[in-house]
């Protein structure tokens, strides 16, 4: 297992219909690297997370968390991984609080370390100010920040994030880029997804771009972006339109 | 503008109606016409009082605008929401005409029009005049009532965002309900006494027609007897009150005034180290009991079950019958059924918790437990009180054995019903303003109603026994029957509810996430979860790998397949209950009403043979529907 990539996909597909969102991925995340999956909307990235994260059963193919397949032994892989989806509901009426205190019971962290990693994560992420405030009444922001900290309470060695940084304001997405490096530094794997490619250029260390349902490049990101900036290389890999169009002329008017 | 918003409805009702929901608005488009026409039938009979026939038919057009003022408290938020137009330069009360317009677009305003020709046919024995009066009458309340519906329904939004709002909510609509179910109370006794051929008393008559709703009734007979000042003051109530109902509604279709109350948790909380709640079912069982605390909805929805139980046991004794009265802690068992058996479509994608935890099990079972310990002590302390109260001493056999094997049964009815009917929603926070805004689960929720009661069969079945045999010991064995089947009921729902979690949970978050279930891989329009694949590629070139998603097709039923099943739950009805577990109590304490009740025109033990062979014909009938309405649920979800 110790040398088996944190994520593997081999072959994914995923169709809604007659549209493949997902058309035969193979994608290899090695351990211990900070990996930005990036591609414009619709291109298939929250389609191919979910599915790694065993909450959307792939058509074909398979998913491996350091080597456990995801779809066929899911109590093991779900040890190992934690999860951020982009937009989804939490346990609405707890506080913060009481939504990390139930994700440990339901991983069955013992209580007294579940108290200690509260009370830390709550602190680094700047969640203690908001102590009766149910989920429901948090703001995006806040809602990114609690999302992460249930997804590192129970020490995963694999992070799984869609999107982790929208809407979060420029303060906190430094502490959570901080919270990130430091998990990668100490040994996990960060798989996050964005089309914010300055972003995935200051973090990550490998990159996949997707278009159309499929990866177009992958690698370190020194040569997925070559002597260029990252979004050049992503403009001219998914095919940039006129960047000025016509139309729309009587905005001016 | 009415006309836009019209076809704008038509669109979203075409890409959202999924074959489960079109059996069910078939389903209760054909029920909702029969009681229309039962109402048309009224007017054609034959009583001998003049006034009477007026009476009744206000009576239930009464019941009609009650049914529109509850329908969307309980059912789902209107297609059409003001929200969706907030940006648009409009004035208000044009849209609130506009959406009045598309709202009058709908199979419920086709049934209630129906039913409202009653008034023209009702009209047509008065003479021409009444019945040129009817077509312009019967339109206006028809317009009033779908006002008063949005009306309510608006007014309501606004109170049940706060707890007592939403306690207060919950009273109002078991109020409500109590109302129109008592209609049947009524006709009882109209029907033992001679009402008919004298009347109702004036107070009463006065009373009904000064109701908006009766005021086509009153234009028609003023118009037949020539009045016609008052035939011009009732025709020209009907759109002075629609046009200040209608500024009622414009006025609450802006931004809120006033912020929503916040409802504030406990500052801390650490996990219990041991006992009941400290693995993960527990921790799901306290969970939702903050949940039901601390959410308006669920406050709603714990207090109606309650309410109603109280109000309708409590009713019979404003003309002295203690009769109802120990039923109330089962009531509340078999009501609360109705109220819980969507949790996970309320929900909504919080789901995903569940699923990256590994905690379906631990969830179900939690759930169960909240559930229970909600409706539990109400149950239990109602039954003994009121028991107590009564003076019944020969009703505690049949409420101890009855009111554990309706909770149990409740709690793994509502677990198996949340699984397995889900029914997709706004997510939690998309309604945190308006708690009533909940997916419509109105279909599931009827039949469950009526699978609800079930479990009170075995224990009542040993009861019956110990009365026919005369064996006293029999009648008391109907407790640990109860008890046995309760928990029996609850431990294998709630196992079979867990089980189809662990093994559908990604497509049920799939249909949480787009309101649509998974869509096979071959046909229909793709929709990622999240986002809209950009270029639709040809699946037959894909690779031989792109196997069909596990989830079954949309299944549009069949009028066929309606039919039949409709024909199960009403034939079952009929068996199990009038044809049924009726006459077997009627003959068992030798009551002597005949009625319509076949078993009773037979000597005795004949009979009871037949009530018996009726309840086993309804059950499995009952037993024949269910399985097809779950199984079109299910698949169409």
């Amino acid at each position: 297992m110790g040398s088996d990539p944190a994520l593997r996909l081999t072959g994914l597909v995923k169709a809604f219909g007659s549209t493949v969102a997902v058309d035969r991925v193979d994608l290899t995340v090695p351990a211990g690297s900070f990996f930005g999956l990036v591609g414009p909307n619709g291109a298939g990235k929250t389609t191919a997370l979910s599915m790694a994260a065993g909450l959307l059963r792939p058509g074909a193919g398979r998913c491996e968390v350091s080597g456990v397949d995801v779809w066929a032994d899911p109590v093991r892989a779900k040890t190992l991984i934690g999860v951020l989806p982009d937009g989804l509901a939490l346990p609405e009426r707890l506080t913060g609080r009481e939504l990390l205190t139930f994700t440990g019971q339901l991983r069955r962290i013992p209580p007294d370390v579940l108290t200690e990693r509260v009370q830390e994560l709550l602190t680094v992420m700047g969640l203690t100010g908001a102590e009766t405030t149910l989920v429901v009444d948090y703001s995006t922001g806040m809602r990114k920040k609690i999302g992460l900290a249930t997804a590192l309470l129970h020490g995963p060695r694999l992070l799984i994030l869609d999107e982790p940084f929208e809407a979060v304001d420029p303060v906190s997405a430094a502490a959570l880029k901080a919270i990130l490096v430091r998990f990668v530094a100490s040994g996990g794997s960060v798989v996050l997804s964005s089309h914010v490619m300055a972003l995935v250029e200051q973090l990550c260390d490998t990159v996949a771009i997707m278009d159309r349902g499929r990866v177009v490049a992958a690698g370190p990101l020194a040569d997925v972006r070559g002597d260029e900036t990252l979004e050049r290389a992503f403009v001219e890999l998914v095919g940039a339109a006129d960047p000025v169009p016509d139309g729309l002329s009587w905005l001016a008017s | 503008m009415v006309g836009v918003l019209i076809r704008m409805k038509l669109a979203v009702l075409r890409n959202s109606t999924t074959g489960g929901r079109a059996a069910w608005m078939v389903t209760g488009g054909v029920l909702g016409l029969c009681c229309a026409a039962a109402t048309v039938l009224l007017t054609f009979a034959d009583v001998s009082h003049p006034g009477v026939l007026g009476d009744l038919l206000a009576a239930v057009w009464l019941g009609w605008a009650l049914s529109w003022m509850i329908g969307p408290l309980w059912g789902a938020s209107a297609v059409l929401r003001a929200e969706h137009f907030a940006l648009l330069p409009l004035p208000r009360p044009r849209l609130a005409a506009g959406l009045l317009g598309a709202g009058l677009v709908a199979i419920t305003t086709a049934v209630t029009a129906v039913a409202f020709l009653s008034l023209i046919t009702y009209a047509a024995r008065l003479g021409p005049a009444a019945a040129l009066v009817a077509v312009p009458a019967a339109a206006g309340v028809l317009v009033l009532v779908v006002l008063l519906s949005r009306v309510t329904h608006a007014l309501f939004t606004v109170v049940a965002t706060s707890r007592t709002g939403a306690a207060v909510t919950g009273l109002l609509f078991a109020g409500l309900l109590i109302v129109s179910q008592s209609g049947w109370m009524l006709i009882v006794p109209i029907l033992y006494s001679d009402v008919l051929t004298t009347g109702f008393s004036p107070l009463f008559s006065t009373v009904l027609r000064a109701v908006p709703s009766s005021w086509g009734v009153v234009a028609v007979e003023a118009a037949g007897r020539g009045d016609w000042p008052v035939t011009a003051a009732a025709l020209a109530g009907l759109p002075v009150l629609g046009a200040l109902l209608l500024l009622v509604w414009a006025a609450t279709l802006g931004t809120p005034r006033r912020s929503r109350v916040t409802i504030r948790g406990g500052a801390y909380g650490t996990a219990p180290a041991r006992g009941p709640l400290a693995g993960p079912a527990g921790a799901v069982f306290r969970k939702e009991v903050r949940t039901w605390w601390r959410d308006p909805g669920r406050i709603t929805a714990a207090v109606v079950p309650i309410a109603w139980a109280l109000g309708t046991a409590l009713l019979p004794l404003t003309f002295g019958a203690p009769v109802l009265l120990p039923w109330a802690g089962a009531a509340v068992a078999w009501f609360a059924v109705t109220s819980a058996g969507n949790l996970y479509g309320d929900d909504g994608t919080a789901l995903w918790h569940t699923l990256t935890t590994g905690s379906e099990r631990a969830d179900v079972r939690g759930r169960q437990w909240a559930y229970l310990a909600v409706y539990g002590p109400v149950a239990v302390l109602l039954s003994a009180g009121l028991t107590v109260w009564s003076g019944y001493t020969w009703a505690w056999p049949w409420v101890v054995a009855v009111v554990p094997a309706l909770l149990g049964g409740g709690a793994g009815l509502i677990a198996y019903a949340s699984v397995s009917a889900l029914t997709p929603g706004p997510d939690p926070r998309r309604r945190a303003d308006a708690p009533l805004e909940g997916a419509d689960a109105t279909g599931p929720s009827y039949v469950l109603f009526w699978v609800g009661i079930l479990p009170a069969g075995p224990p009542l079945a040993v009861i019956v026994t110990g009365h026919l045999l005369d064996v006293p010991w029999l009648l008391w064995a109907g407790l640990p029957v109860g008890v046995a089947t309760g928990v029996a009921l609850a431990w294998w729902l709630g196992d079979r509810a867990a089980a189809r979690l662990q093994e559908r949970g990604p497509e049920m978050l799939h249909t949480m996430r787009t309101g649509r279930p998974p869509p096979p891989s071959s046909v229909g329009v793709a929709r990622s979860p999240l986002g809209v694949a950009r270029s639709p590629l040809d699946v037959a070139s894909s690779p031989a790998g792109v196997a069909p998603s596990p989830s079954p097709a949309a299944v549009v039923a069949s009028g066929r397949e309606v039919v039949r099943v409709l024909g199960c739950w009403i034939g079952g009805g009929l068996l199990t209950f009038p044809q049924g577990l009726v006459p077997v109590i009627l003959i068992l304490v030798g009551a002597d009403v005949r009625s319509w009740f076949l078993a009773m025109y037979l000597p005795p033990p004949w009979g009871l043979v037949l009530g018996v062979a009726g309840v086993v014909a309804g059950v499995a009938l009952f037993t024949t529907a269910i399985r097809a309405t779950f199984r079109r649920a299910v698949d169409g979800r």
